[in-house]
Order: C-alpha cells, then sequence, then structure tokens
C-alpha cells in the first residue's frame, strides 16, 4: 500500500535527503514525486538510503545525460522541483547556469532542478561527490543561484522599495554564507588532501 | 583537474580511472576497480566519476568504446591517455625511489 506525504523544500537539500533517509530507515521507499508530493511503497527498513543533488545549472540534455549515467550505475533517480510554480509556458532566464547562462523552460529544465537519487543500501555512505575539488565545483554551482537571488534582491529592493525583496535578499544571504564558508572549508583541505 | 601534462602529477583519482581504462568500461565497472584496487580506501562517488570522465573525455585521454545506443556508455583509454599514464607511472617510481632510499634507511 502507498503512502503519500506532501512537503516542501525549497533550497534545503540537506533536509530533503535526511527526511527521506529516515522514511527508508522506517521502511518506505519513494516511488514518485510531484511538486510537493512524495509517494512511498513499503519496503524492508534501511533497505535504500537517499541524496539530493543540485542540478539547475546543467542543460536539458546535460541533465538526463548525468540522470542515465546514475542509472546506469545502479540507482534510481527522480527529478524534482526547487520551486513552487505553477505557470504554463514559463521562461525564465539562468545567467548562473553553465556555459554563461541558459533559458530554462517548462519543457527543458524548469521545474526540474533537483535530482533525489536512491541507491540500494551496501554498508557504505552514500555520496555523489568525493574529492575535495569536485566537492568544492560542486559548491560553487551551489552558490552562483544564491549570489544571483541576492544581487537581483538587493537591485530590486533598493528601486521598489518594497519589504519583499529584503525578504529574499535575507534568505539569500543565509544560502550564500552557508556556501561560501563550506567553499573555504574544502578549498583550504584541498590544498593538501585530494578526498 | 589537474593533470600532468605540463610537467605537473595527475591526481590518484585521474591515474587509476585512467588505469581502470586499459580494458573497455562502463561507469560501475570503473567504481569497483578503483573501490577492489585500493582494498576500499578509494571510493568514488558516481558525480565525481561522471565529471572526471567528461573533463578525460575533453583532453582525449579517454574515448567512448563502441555504439553504446541504448546500452552503458563504456570507455577506453586512448594513445595519448596511454603516453600520459606512462609518464605518471615514470614519475611515481622516481618519487618512490626517493622515498624508499630516505624513510627505509631510517627504519633499517
Amino acid at each position: 500500500m502507498s503512502k503519500k506525504c506532501y512537503r516542501y523544500y525549497g533550497g534545503l537539500l540537506v533536509s530533503q535527503a535526511n527526511w527521506l533517509n529516515k522514511m527508508a530507515e522506517k521502511g518506505y521507499r519513494l516511488i514518485r514525486t510531484g511538486k510537493m508530493l512524495y509517494e512511498f511503497e513499503e519496503c524492508t527498513p534501511g533497505q535504500y538510503q537517499y541524496c539530493v543533488e543540485f542540478i539547475g545549472q546543467r542543460s536539458k540534455e546535460s541533465a538526463a545525460d548525468y540522470a542515465r549515467f546514475l542509472e546506469d550505475v545502479g540507482y534510481r533517480v527522480f527529478f524534482k522541483n526547487i520551486n513552487l510554480n505553477w505557470n504554463v509556458g514559463k521562461v525564465v532566464v539562468r545567467p548562473w547556469a553553465e556555459q554563461g547562462g541558459r533559458l530554462a523552460t517548462n519543457s527543458t529544465t524548469f521545474n526540474r532542478e533537483l535530482l533525489i537519487v536512491e541507491k540500494e543500501t551496501d554498508g557504505k555512505p552514500f555520496e555523489l561527490h568525493t574529492t575535495c575539488e569536485d566537492k568544492a565545483n560542486y559548491c560553487k554551482q551551489m552558490r552562483r543561484p544564491w549570489l544571483y537571488l541576492f544581487l537581483v534582491s538587493v537591485v530590486l529592493g533598493i528601486l521598489m522599495r518594497t519589504w519583499v525583496w529584503g525578504v529574499f535578499g535575507a534568505i539569500s544571504v543565509v544560502g550564500l554564507l552557508m556556501c561560501q564558508i563550506e567553499l573555504l572549508r574544502l578549498n583550504k583541505q584541498a590544498k593538501t588532501k585530494e578526498w | 583537474m589537474r593533470d600532468n601534462a605540463k610537467g605537473g602529477a595527475l591526481t590518484e583519482v585521474t591515474f587509476y580511472i585512467l588505469l581502470s581504462l586499459f580494458t573497455p568500461k562502463h561507469g560501475y565497472a570503473i567504481m569497483q576497480f578503483i573501490e577492489e584496487r585500493t582494498g576500499g580506501r578509494l571510493a568514488l562517488g558516481a558525480g565525481t566519476l561522471y565529471g572526471a570522465l567528461n573533463t578525460l573525455e575533453e583532453k582525449g585521454w579517454i574515448s567512448l568504446y563502441g555504439n553504446s545506443e541504448g546500452r552503458k556508455k563504456e570507455y577506453l583509454i586512448t594513445d595519448l591517455g596511454r603516453e600520459i599514464a606512462t609518464k605518471e607511472l615514470a614519475r611515481l617510481q622516481e618519487l618512490t625511489q626517493t622515498a624508499v632510499k630516505i624513510i627505509g634507511g631510517i627504519y633499517e
């Protein structure tokens, strides 16, 4: 029998992964995702582990190629939205995406910014990024959208003088700082260690 | 990705990926090869491996092997990749010889 849960984690990727791992520990395996929906089926407790990865900077082809690679390795993947947006025919400019920015539309990468990756437990830790250099690169990719949101919030906040942009600015500063602190830690580690 | 193309050193991950591809392998087989050969000391994440394979393919050190349409992508080391791996082996031999002379001398 399936179990449906409704949650919204936005950019809190680690919290989302922690919750999915807790559900798996209780014996629930993810089978379907929607905007806020997570549908589970019963499984042996602790049989599966989850990672959540940000892939919003990738093109449609690059995201599909990466997902296929992870499936070939033996994992199951689910695409997931990072924003709550029900628009049809949406076109979004992503200046922070790879190759100097990209357009995201409903038919390409919009509402498909995250990958939930499932691995069958084999007694080893489940990490998608393992070297300091790669972790730092991933951290830089995560930092870019926060930086962009911060700059947009500052400019629009000054021009429009509304508190809404102040809230967005404050949220983006927190995200930006967390990425920056992690990046500094990884860069320091990378000076003497490879992983 | 750091490399020895300009006289530097390969990372351990890069060198192991090149070594694993002296025979054709897909992603999971590369991960298994590295984990087995290092006795589990070096476990490569799939995301890290994906990025490394793309970088090495761009550099021309490895290439896609055979027609992988509908099947798992397999990779194989190129002639340039073999040349790079051979240079790295020579560098490591020089390093270990020096290390044995110094450390071995202390503990003998």
